[in-house]
């Protein structure tokens, strides 16, 4: 059984006297314990709004409607009651947000906010919280912990704001960590970095990761499975391997195609041109693609 | 931060140097003058001249203006025209009665309008949220004393369940030592007057509670839905965190910044506010004393007064100042 297996996720916003949109519309996919899992796509098609519907942080207000089903263990997060979210999100479920300044409250130290989450989960306060702040600021990269857990979010740099949200989200050893685009606001000396300290972080605690990002770079340096999503829905699931090496979709292909040229090691294959114009032609295969349509079978090989 | 207070209380002298020195002018510009109060509309000529010259205002305005500095650096306000009587002994006997009417505003002011205010905002959109947005504008437009009236005869008049006037029962015959009433029957440890006199406070403090609270309720129920879309409260509602944690620690602390500010300025606005309020609750604070001193043209009385709003309304944004930067670590005071 899969750590956590979303099924059919819609979500709609509602306004009156507006159209209504359906910001997600029907995602599903799962992801295995330990495993890392990609939710790629363009700005707007619904990623943000995925995790936190898993994270039940959506607004709760009327015309914000969530169906569907992600099942976590035993229990549906779409389903369950705040009391006993409060209790999942933090210690087994957490997350990690985009803009690390403004996740951060700029009136309340580092330190606070590192132990406040041990406090509301592993029971932990006064020195024996701070020790162990300390050791989460060490883990995540930050030198000179004590110092740090005095000061407030705008002494920091921007990577280490990021790394100190990192630390807050892995206080509790969740087992599963959702990372919504956690590098994209930072300087890009420093995304490696962030991203190289996430995958050494669930590579040794066995957490399960869904990386959310529009960067198919950070994909091939990282996911084991990926899901791309487009327009509320995903229109391609697979394992990262033949997602680079044989994109079915030809959204797939196109965002593929659109990789810039300066990225990283693995994602070589993502940066040739090749791709833009289809796959490349392998000696005893044909072309898929025709033979999918109509109607498009494109989901999950 | 201690150089910064010490700072900000030198920079108080030059402001009171400027502003007694425009009030004096100003003062001795409005038409009428003292001796037209004692006289009245009968006076000779001559014997209006003899009271100016028997009050020193018959000699240039520099002089006059002179003999006045010297007596404040010495801490001295003068004599009052109309009563004779030392200016800072009436203001040591009727400001105490204002200043705990100002306290007592504020604190229901305070109590009710934040939580209200968050309420609302929390809910925004619900019955609770319009009826507060609601009745904050009839607190802003509804007049005060008219409140004070109406107050006054329901639940003082009608049903009796607070004194209608006055600052305290005088049959008590409490022992008067500050001259705040609540602060002398707890330090005399005579319970009952102490309990009479927030007895009496309480519907001239409603009354004058009524527009800071309404101000409070808008500027909190703003501030909060501002802070509730800052994604630090999302980061920390992703903790697990409980209710309680994230309101005060997350929501509150940084929704207080302009909170803070209003409540300084409303302060200082209450004080120099109160006249209506105790007018109509027969309540001995400085109102009156004030009402009349305009009407005399008492003028040592009304530089007295006015210098010392001053120096409260400097004192009380050195406090705003202060908590602001003790709430918000980016402020820094140097
Ligand atoms: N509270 C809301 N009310 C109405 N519409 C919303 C709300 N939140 C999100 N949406 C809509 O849902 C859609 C998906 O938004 P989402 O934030 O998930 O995009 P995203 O994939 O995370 O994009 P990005 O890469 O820019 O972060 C958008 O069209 C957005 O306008
Ligand atoms: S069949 Fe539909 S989904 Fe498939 S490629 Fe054509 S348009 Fe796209
Ligand atoms: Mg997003």
């Amino acid at each position: 059984m899969p750590l956590l297996d979303v099924k059919d996720l819609s979500v709609t916003f509602a306004r009156r006297g507006q159209r209504t949109v359906r910001a997600v519309d029907g995602v599903s996919f799962s992801v295995e314990a330990g495993e890392v899992v990609g939710l790629v796509g363009e700005s707007g098609c619904g990623k943000s709004v995925t995790s936190l519907a898993l994270m039940g942080l959506l607004p709760k207000q009327r015309g914000v409607t969530v169906g569907g089903s992600a099942m976590f263990g035993d229990t549906d997060l779409l389903k369950t009651d705040e009391r006993t979210m409060r209790d999942i999100r933090g210690r087994d479920v957490a997350m990690i947000f985009q803009d690390p300044l403004s996740s951060l409250n700029p009136v309340v130290p580092i330190g606070v906010q590192v132990t406040e989450v041990l406090a509301r989960h592993r029971g932990l306060t006064g020195a024996k919280a701070t020790a162990e702040a300390a050791d989460l600021l060490n883990r995540v990269g930050i030198p000179d912990p004590t110092r740090r857990l005095k000061e407030y979010p705008h002494q920091l740099s921007g990577g280490m704001r990021q790394r100190a949200l990192i630390a807050m989200a892995v206080a509790c050893a969740p087992k599963l960590l959702i990372a919504d685009e956690p590098t994209t606001a930072l300087d890009v000396t420093i995304q490696a970095q962030i991203l190289e300290l996430l995958r050494d972080l669930v590579r040794d605690s066995g957490t399960a990761l869904v990386m959310i990002t529009h960067d198919l770079g950070v994909v091939a340096g990282m996911c084991d499975t990926v899901n791309v999503l487009y327009a509320g829905r995903v229109v391609e699931s697979a394992r990262r391997k033949p997602l680079f090496a044989e994109p079915r979709h030809p959204y797939t292909t196109g965002l593929l195609g659109s990789v810039p040229r300066l990225d990283s090691g693995k994602g070589a294959a993502a940066r040739d041109p090749r791709f833009g114009a289809g796959r490349p032609a392998v000696a005893g295969r044909v072309r898929v693609r025709p033979a999918l349509r109509p109607p498009c079978r494109r989901l999950c090989r | 931060m201690i150089r910064f207070i010490v700072r900000r209380l030198l920079q108080l002298i030059p402001t009171l140097f400027g502003l007694s020195i425009l009030l004096f002018i100003w003062l001795r510009r409005l038409p009428g003058g003292p001796e037209t109060a004692i006289l009245g509309e009968r006076g000779t000529p001559e014997l209006r001249a003899q009271i100016r010259k028997n009050l020193g205002l018959d000699e240039p305005l520099l002089i006059q203006y002179g003999r006045f500095m010297k007596r404040m650096l010495q801490l001295d306000l003068g004599t009052s025209i109309s009563t004779k009587r030392e200016v800072m002994t009436e203001f040591l006997e009727r400001f105490p009665g204002t200043v705990e009417l100002t306290i007592t505003a504020m604190i229901i002011a305070i109590g009710v309008g934040i939580p209200l205010g968050y309420l609302a905002a929390r809910r925004r959109g619900s019955f609770l949220d319009s009826a507060s947005v609601g009745g904050s504008l009839i607190g802003i437009c509804v007049p005060v004393f008219f409140l004070a009236y109406v107050l006054k005869a329901i639940f003082s008049e009608n049903l009796h369940l607070f004194p209608s006037s006055g600052r305290q029962d005088p049959t008590l015959g409490a022992t008067r030592i500050t001259n705040f009433f609540v602060l002398d029957g707890l330090m005399t440890r005579e319970w009952d007057a102490a309990l009479d006199a927030l007895w009496h406070l309480v519907l001239p403090g409603i009354a004058l509670a009524s527009i800071p609270l309404a101000i409070i309720v808008r500027i909190t129920r703003a501030s909060v839905l501002e802070v509730l879309s800052e994604d630090y409260v999302r980061t920390a509602q992703s903790k697990g965190l409980t209710e309680r944690t994230i309101r005060g620690r997350h929501i509150l602390r940084n929704a207080m910044l302009p909170i803070v500010t209003v409540i300084g300025l409303l302060t200082g606005g209450l004080l120099s506010g109160a006249v209506l309020t105790e007018t109509v609750f027969a309540f001995s604070g400085i109102g009156a004393f004030l009402y009349e001193a305009i009407a005399n043209r008492d003028y040592p009385v009304l530089m007295g007064f006015i210098m010392i709003i001053a120096v409260f309304y400097v004192l009380v944004n050195l406090l705003v100042d202060v908590s602001y930067s003790l709430i918000d670590p980016r402020v820094r005071v140097r």
